[in-house]
């Protein structure tokens, strides 16, 4: 049998096995230094938190102040984006990849002093994130092949899952909070409550100290609508390179601002000391830190983060127009005729770059460069390569026409209220015209293009997935057949789970779909990575979705505060906050 | 006037159930439904958003969803349950309810002290200079959006290097126990929404007043008035504007349910802790137990200012009364 160990602890902290805190440290390239305790520091928040349960309701903004509060058995090297140990002081992988056992960290104490231990993780797992009645589980990932994975106590502070087939990313997934069983066991199925009960605990007018955690921070008050205040959690687990507790901030603020405009507005005050913006927002800032406002204006590449994409129906009603956009060489052509450099410089202001095909550039440990497939914007290819396919005749308006007589006419849907979305529509809309393909805008709010993408009742669109370190976890996305693979639905299964319809696929959708299955399971490192590099090829040659830019991210900090690396939200286990210090 | 009270009172009763026939079937026919912002995230199975139909009772047909909303006020004074907050609608509402009452009663209150002398100044002096200024002025802020003014104010603000942009307290005060500094701090915050909010309001009510005004001053009681040799200030305060402010009792009762949803946008912009952003949100995610309460609430306002105005308006003139 292939055993695998892999043993991360690389502190020795050993001897001490009664209070081993993680020394967060190894940002020199970062710029993290040594910081100093006290302060406050403010953050905006989108929205008023709709439960301060983090698995009650999948809301961004509780997000944020859940990922404050508490943490999970693993998480991100802030720089590499490896996984490191976190809740878990260390694992080991087993039995050909199927058990994943979990040593806890010893000395571990919630935020109102109770000992951490395996009963509370064993908890959390049953009752909210393998639990489908949980609004913000994830029960998906919890069943492989259609079988249960099954977790189990071995000890107090050990915790074991033992799979039905080897899945290499379920290490990467355990970054779920994990919660307070002495807080919250009154919702739990041991006591009698029904599964769905659960998201009713911890309302947000639940009492402060009701809210436990083991996370940097623990809640103070919420003055509704208007503000999260957070202190300090004195039992927090980690300490920096010189052995100092942290988080060095005594205190967190959220400030509740709905308007973007007013958290700029906000911030300009000093009334917030950081604020992520748009690539839109950007030189307006950069000239006033120049001019020498009290604030610094920092732009980092990106690995997480929403790429935004246009994708042609290939199930579209109009069947002229479906038999069209399911030949590749109509999606190269329009390829041609897609301005990514005019998008860039015009939308994001020059801060993006090109995209990568399902996986950012930035991510070193997947990414294969496919920037040559992107092609070059050539509106005389594009007009040759539609020429060549076939479609060569057009009406008095210039416009081509499909075999069938009818003009080639394609309904564009997009988000009307983003800032970035309706730029490249119309961008799209004129570089398209150019070559005698007809775009109509059809707006919608932003919140609705993945229903109407899955509803199969549009042409083309105009939409962004969000990138994440593995493949894996954004397999129903890019394999064929997959739950939000909605540019050609033809191939889903009639019934959830069920293996997809592999009769209705390309044969490039069909070797997609190979692939995914194969690196779902597959141990050994390096063959997976040829495996994604392999779909990254294929897709870049297909375009199932033509990827447009991938975006930058831009945070702005006040002078104020030392150690900032830039988060761009809601990343379970990607947390730098604990290493702000007040200068 | 004691029967016709609740007379009208009881007269609420099938109204109010005829609005929210109207309001649930509008709701209902929005497209979509709560549950569309949790398919976008991965983490969601289907069978997970089959579970939370069932939770939250949306797998039930719409009248009975209807009935039983209906049932819960009418038997346990219960108003359902917020999908978003998973808690109970009304303890929601009346977090906010406070602030909201707060700023709406002082913006009326503070747009009344205003415009009515001003109206009664240009109704008086119709062709004088000050007055084609007031009037011009007045025409302005009607014209532009309460939201927009905010949006100047702010960066009037930013510009002269000064921090209160949006919100009512600073943010170390938010949370902070009642004190003078606290209040000066409310106070330094709560210009920016009077002028904002109120600037609108104040210009309307002022051409309200106005034109009364001017159409009292040409009746025959004011002539008669004079020539019996009443002073001109008594004219003026006790026949033409106990007279001309008539219309505007009525217009003070039906400015009741922008309560709710008056100044959604401005609360927005300005970042105000009230109940108009939460409606709006509650439409759009198809909350529908919250977005109806807060409809109901309001229509149950209309109602109610109607009433009070008629009522004032009994009182205030002689030649309205009841049986």
């Amino acid at each position: 049998m292939h055993v695998r160990t892999l043993t991360l602890l690389t502190l020795a902290l050993l001897g001490t096995a009664h209070a081993a805190p993680k020394k967060f440290t190894g940002y020199g390239s970062l710029g993290i230094v040594n910081g100093k305790s006290g302060g406050t520091y403010t953050l905006p928040l989108g929205d008023s938190p709709q439960s301060l349960f983090y698995y009650g309701a999948i809301d961004n903004n509780l997000g944020l102040i859940s990922q404050q509060l508490f943490d999970g058995l693993v998480e991100f090297n802030l720089s590499t984006y490896k996984i490191e140990p976190a809740l878990a002081e260390s694992w080991t992988i087993t039995d050909g990849g199927t058990v994943y056992t979990f040593k806890l960290r010893q000395g571990v104490k919630w935020s109102d002093g109770q000992a951490f231990n395996a009963d509370d993780v064993i908890f959390t797992y049953k009752n909210m994130i393998m639990n489908p009645e949980s609004r913000a589980g994830d029960p998906g990932n919890f069943k492989l092949g259609g079988k249960d994975v099954t977790i189990s106590k071995v000890d107090n502070m050990t915790v074991r899952f033992t799979l039905p087939r080897p899945a290499p990313a379920f290490l990467l997934q355990q970054r779920y909070f994990i919660m307070p069983q002495h807080k919250l066991a009154k919702y739990g199925q041991e006591s009698g409550a029904k599964p769905g009960d659960i998201n009713s605990a911890w309302p947000t007018n639940v009492a402060e100290t009701e809210v436990v955690g083991t996370g940097p921070f623990k809640l103070s008050n919420y003055a509704a609508g208007q503000k999260v205040t957070l202190v300090r959690n004195p039992n927090y687990w980690k300490v920096d390179g010189a052995g100092k507790q942290l988080p060095y901030l005594d205190k967190l603020e959220f400030l509740i601002i709905r308007d973007p405009q007013a958290q700029v507005a906000q911030f300009l005050a000093g009334n917030l000391d950081q604020l992520n913006v748009t690539g839109a927002q950007f030189p307006d800032l950069k000239q006033k830190e120049v001019a020498g406002a009290p604030f610094k204006v920092m732009r980092s590449t990106a690995l997480f983060g929403s790429p935004p994409f246009v994708a042609y129906n290939f199930d579209a009603k109009n069947a002229a127009l479906a038999k069209v956009f399911s030949d590749v060489r109509f999606r190269r052509a329009m390829q041609s005729a897609v301005n990514r450099e005019r998008i860039i410089d015009t939308v994001y202001n020059g801060l993006a770059s090109l995209p990568g095909h399902g996986v950012a550039p930035a991510n070193k440990a997947f990414y294969a460069n496919t920037t040559r497939q992107l092609g070059a914007f050539s509106l005389s290819d594009a007009n040759d390569a539609l020429d060549a396919m076939g479609l060569k005749k057009r009406n008095a308006a210039g416009i081509r026409l499909l075999p069938s007589g009818q003009p080639l006419e394609i309904d564009l849907t997009y988000g009307t209220d983003s800032a970035v979305y309706p730029a490249i529509a119309t961008i799209l809309q004129s570089d398209f015209a150019k070559v005698g393909v007809k775009v109509n805008l059809k707006g919608i709010l932003s919140s609705r293009l993945l229903a109407t993408g899955q509803s199969g009742d549009w042409e083309m669109i105009l939409h962004a997935f969000g990138d994440q370190p593995d493949p894996e976890l954004r397999r129903p996305i890019w394999q064929p057949g997959g739950s939000l693979y909605y540019w050609h639905r033809a191939p889903q299964p009639a019934k959830d789970g069920d293996p997809a319809n592999t009769a209705k696929m390309a044969p490039w959708e069909k070797e997609i779909y190979d692939i995914f299955n194969k690196a779902a399971v597959e141990p050994n490192a390096a063959t997976r990575k040829a495996l994604y590099t392999r779909w990254q090829l294929i897709f870049a040659q297909n375009l199932p979705v033509t990827p447009i830019a991938k975006p930058e991210n831009i945070g702005a900090i006040s002078t104020k505060f030392g150690n900032y690396v830039y988060n761009l939200g809601v990343i379970p286990g990607y947390n730098p906050v604990p290493l702000i210090y007040q200068k | 006037m004691l029967t016709y009270t609740i007379r009208r009172l009881l007269g609420m009763i099938p109204t109010l159930l005829l609005i929210s026939v109207v309001c649930f079937t509008v709701i209902q026919l929005q497209p979509g439904s709560f549950l569309d912002q949790y398919r976008e995230d991965p983490r969601v199975t289907p069978e997970s958003l089959q579970a939370m139909t069932r939770q939250l009772g949306l797998d039930q047909p719409v009248w009975a969803q209807y009935l039983n909303w209906v049932k819960g006020i009418v038997l346990h004074g219960d108003f359902g349950y917020s999908f978003a907050n998973s808690r109970p609608v009304s303890s929601l509402i009346w977090e906010r309810l406070g602030w909201t009452v707060f700023l709406a009663v002082l913006t009326l209150l503070v747009s009344w002290v205003i415009a009515v002398p001003l109206g009664i100044y240009t109704a008086l002096n119709r062709y004088g200079k000050r007055s084609a200024a007031l009037n011009f002025l007045g025409y302005l802020s009607l014209a532009t959006p309460d939201f927009l003014v905010a949006l100047l104010l702010i960066a009037l603000v930013l510009r002269t290097g000064g921090t209160n942009v949006g919100g009512l307290f600073s943010p170390d005060m938010i949370d902070a126990p009642w004190s003078v500094a606290r209040v000066l701090d409310l106070l330094a915050h709560l210009w920016i929404p009077m002028i904002a909010i109120g600037l609108e309001g104040v210009a309307g009510l002022m051409r309200q007043m106005r034109a009364s005004m001017l159409d009292v001053l040409s009746q025959d009681f004011i002539r008669t008035a004079r020539a019996k040799g009443a002073t001109g200030q008594r004219v003026l305060w006790g026949h033409a504007v106990r007279n001309a402010v008539n219309p505007l009792i009525s217009l003070a009762g039906l400015s009741l349910p922008s309560l709710i949803s008056g100044t959604i946008i401005a609360s927005i912009v300005l970042n105000l802790p009230t109940i108009g952003p939460y409606l709006y949100d509650a439409l759009l995610n198809k909350d529908q137990f919250v977005a109806m309460t807060l409809l109901m609430f309001s229509a149950l306002l209309l109602l109610i200012g109607n009433l009070l105005s008629d009522l004032a308006l009994a009182w205030a003139d002689p030649r309205v009364r009841f049986e």
